[in-house]
């Protein structure tokens, strides 16, 4: 039969896959025909496993978009929370006599938890379902918020903030949630919208916590007493959001845990064999240190930005505050949006056009980095800053454009393994130039830009064999079932493990950009192997 | 008359420059004695303890030379021990830019003799080494001279303050009862799940 495709609906022109489906274990393969489940009652239109097949930002329709909010909201609240110290530190550090080594560690500490509670919070999910994951995570990291409160040297309240970052893995139940609720087709903008959403939370952070701290301190409290109250509002959300997730959330389009049980053994990989095929492929190794310097610089700077517009310009808690906000809350827009081009730019020219615009939105982000750094007005200071901030948030989406495409077999590993590395380069970034007493933040915001510069040349060296790279065009001889279809032994092709694959193999063809004739292929014809 | 202008003149532009000019510490006179309670190593407790601080002009200067002083700060500086590691407390000289005092004690007129008085450690006081300085302005409110607990170097005569640690029994209390709510809660629910998912099969 035909294909029975919404015109116009993203990814259609690629016929069923937009490749930018973050799938971890246990999400079932996206079918190519994607006919609407006419006997469904959901106000959303579904696909045959009841996925969504349209993205309507507006609605609350249970499941689907239901799913989507408590799912942002969740991760948005994580995010606040980690990053609620940053604003308050001026005050904090005189409470707790910090030096800066000391404010340091603590913003170190508090990127480092999640690099491991990201690895395992994927097994999370797969065994009690994205639900139970991320109301366990944000309900068992309550209580390290509320510890704030009991802070009394720098050592207590490095290891609180190292606590409270365990939370920011609920950014792995949420991408994870989002596929079980969304086709395809269409998870690529709803992964970029929901991470971006989330991820603006540092930049909210910063205009709640000086906020809370005023208001308490109007109300009588005395400052050092402020910020500790200023901390449950915070802890309060996780718990607020934990209940929502548990009391209004299901792991599924049709219900709960036992249903996703079921259908779970239509996959039924080997975990060592996924492991071992993530980590040899050269090109995970070059991602995680991308991510590092687009995710990883913006955690730190979300650390940073405020103490620096409160010290170098002498601007008040509140006014400082509000200025470093709006480096977290471009994530709004900017975070798709880097997604987006990537889409526009792989149209044109493929997956070499993916890989130039995240080298060119990655290098901008650098660039404006180090004229934060050399700033000395304000104005010019708040427009790098802004600059900065697209650049490095454009770069993250753009980044999460390509990851799919790396392995098929090992996308959930692969996917993690960048999340890690982004936290990773947070807490080096921190080490390296916000610790030290020799130089001041300006300048260290000014070698970190040069860093993000440096180390975003080895997208350069990414090298697929069909498609080309940056600099060496793809070869026609070697085809995408080929590259993906390296990734199992002649075994495991015997049993036929490796069908999904195959599709994804087919369904990626456009990443030759205009090459290809099947990317001219009107949407409604029927593809010849239907 | 002619000299008379020239006086005026010149006069009228040495005050434009100085009213441009940045003022810098080095540019200050140390013509106030200035002398405060606590003695050496003490350590004082913010929100409890009491500091009294008297100052004067220094007889030993020329007369007049206090005839633009309009009005006298009185600041809590930090010691260079308390400045070390925290580049937010630096001490730059010139003064608009300088960090060293950053808590104000008091703001009084100036007058020629002598001046006490009192003032309890407030509560936002952080824990650290000090010294008090007194900053005589002029009626523009720059500063024109200075007058300081220590010795030029900042190492004579410095005394502690022990901050309040800020924590409070009854956020304690909120704090451990809303941990443990969330604990519960979310036990209680995983649990109830459980029992209706084996009551229902």
């Amino acid at each position: 039969m035909g294909d029975e495709k919404e015109i116009g609906s993203p990814g259609s022109s690629m016929h069923g896959v937009t490749g930018k489906e973050q799938t971890f274990a246990f999400s079932v393969a996206a079918d190519q025909t994607i006919p609407t489940d006419p006997t469904a009652k959901f106000t959303l239109p579904v696909d045959s496993e009841h996925k969504a097949k349209v993205f309507r930002i507006h609605s609350m329709a249970n499941p689907h978009m239901r799913t989507f909010h408590l799912s942002w909201i969740s991760f948005f609240t994580c995010f606040v929370s980690t990053f609620a110290a940053a604003p308050l530190v001026p005050v904090i550090r005189d409470n707790l006599n910090l030096t800066k080594a000391d404010i340091g560690n603590a913003g170190i500490a508090s990127v480092s938890g999640s690099i491991f509670s990201r690895l395992v919070m994927g097994a999370s999910c797969d065994l009690l379902g994205p639900r139970y994951a991320c109301a366990f995570l944000i309900m068992l990291t309550a209580p390290t918020v509320f510890c704030m409160s009991f802070v009394s040297s720098a050592g207590g309240y490095m290891a609180v903030r190292f606590m409270i970052g365990f939370s920011l893995a609920t950014f792995v139940s949420c991408q994870f949630w989002m596929s079980t609720m969304f086709n395809g087709n269409i998870i690529g903008l709803v992964n970029g919208t929901a991470a971006g959403w989330g991820n603006m939370g540092g930049g909210a952070t910063q205009l709640l916590m000086p906020l809370l701290f005023e208001l308490i301190r109007r109300g009588g409290a005395t400052p050092f007493t402020a910020w500790r109250i200023a901390f449950l509002v915070p802890g309060l959300m996780h718990v607020i959001m934990g209940l929502m997730v548990l009391g209004l959330g299901q792991d599924l389009p049709d219900g709960n845990l036992g249903t996703l049980q079921k259908k779970g053994d239509v996959h039924s990989d080997q975990f060592s064999k996924i492991l071992w095929h993530a980590v040899s492929n050269y090109r995970t190794w070059i991602f995680v240190l991308l991510y590092g310097m687009s995710l990883g610089v913006e955690l730190t700077t979300d650390n940073v930005i405020s103490q620096y517009f409160y010290d170098r310009f002498d601007l008040n808690l509140h006014t400082a505050g509000t200025i470093a906000a709006t480096f977290g809350m471009a994530n709004i827009v900017s975070r798709p949006l880097g997604g987006l081009m990537s889409d526009v730019a792989a149209r044109r020219f493929g997956m070499r056009g993916r890989l130039w615009n995240l080298w060119i939105l990655q290098t901008l982000g650098g660039v404006f980095c180090i004229c934060l750094g050399r700033a000395s007005t304000l104005p010019l200071s708040i427009t790098s800053m802004i600059l900065f901030s697209i650049g490095a948030q454009a770069a993250c989406g753009a980044t999460f454009g390509i990851i799919p495409f790396i392995s098929r077999r090992s996308l959930g590993v692969i996917s993690g393994l960048t999340g890690a590395g982004g936290n990773f380069g947070s807490g080096l970034t921190q080490l390296l130039f916000f610790t030290s007493s020799s130089y001041s933040t300006a300048v260290g915001l000014k070698l970190m830009g040069i860093m993000i510069v440096a180390c975003t040349l080895p997208v350069a060296l990414v090298h697929f064999p069909q498609w080309g790279s940056m600099f060496l065009a793809g070869n026609d001889k070697w085809s995408e079932e080929y590259y993906y279809g390296k990734e199992w032994n002649k075994d495991e092709k015997d049993r036929g493990l490796h069908h999904g694959s195959l599709k994804f193999a087919e369904n990626s063809r456009s990443e030759r950009g205009r090459r290809v004739v099947s990317a001219s292929t009107p949407p409604q014809s029927t593809p010849e192997c239907a | 008359m002619a000299t008379n202008a020239c006086l005026v003149v010149s006069l009228w532009i040495s005050c434009l420059l100085a009213t441009t000019h940045a003022a810098t510490f080095s540019s200050l006179q140390r013509t106030l004695v200035l002398t405060a309670s606590p003695q050496a190593g003490q350590v004082l407790k913010a929100g409890e303890d009491n500091i009294t601080l008297a100052w004067s002009l220094n007889t030993t200067f020329a007369s007049g030379i206090d005839s633009t002083y309009k009005t006298i700060t009185v600041e809590l500086c930090y010691a260079p021990i308390s400045q070390k590691d925290r580049g937010w407390r630096k001490t730059v000289d010139e003064l608009a830019k300088d960090k060293t005092c950053q808590h104000n004690i008091v703001k009084k007129p100036y007058t020629s003799s002598n001046t006490t008085f009192t003032w309890t450690v407030r509560k936002d006081v952080p824990g650290a080494t000090y010294f008090v300085r007194a900053y005589a302005l002029d009626s523009a409110g720059k500063e024109v001279a200075f007058g300081q607990t220590t010795d030029a170097h900042k190492t004579t005569n410095l005394f502690e303050v022990e901050a309040i640690t800020g924590r409070h029994v009854s956020l304690d209390i909120a704090s451990a009862c809303f941990s443990a709510f969330s604990i519960v809660s979310l036990l209680g629910f995983f649990f109830m799940d459980k029992r209706k998912a084996k009551s229902s099969k």
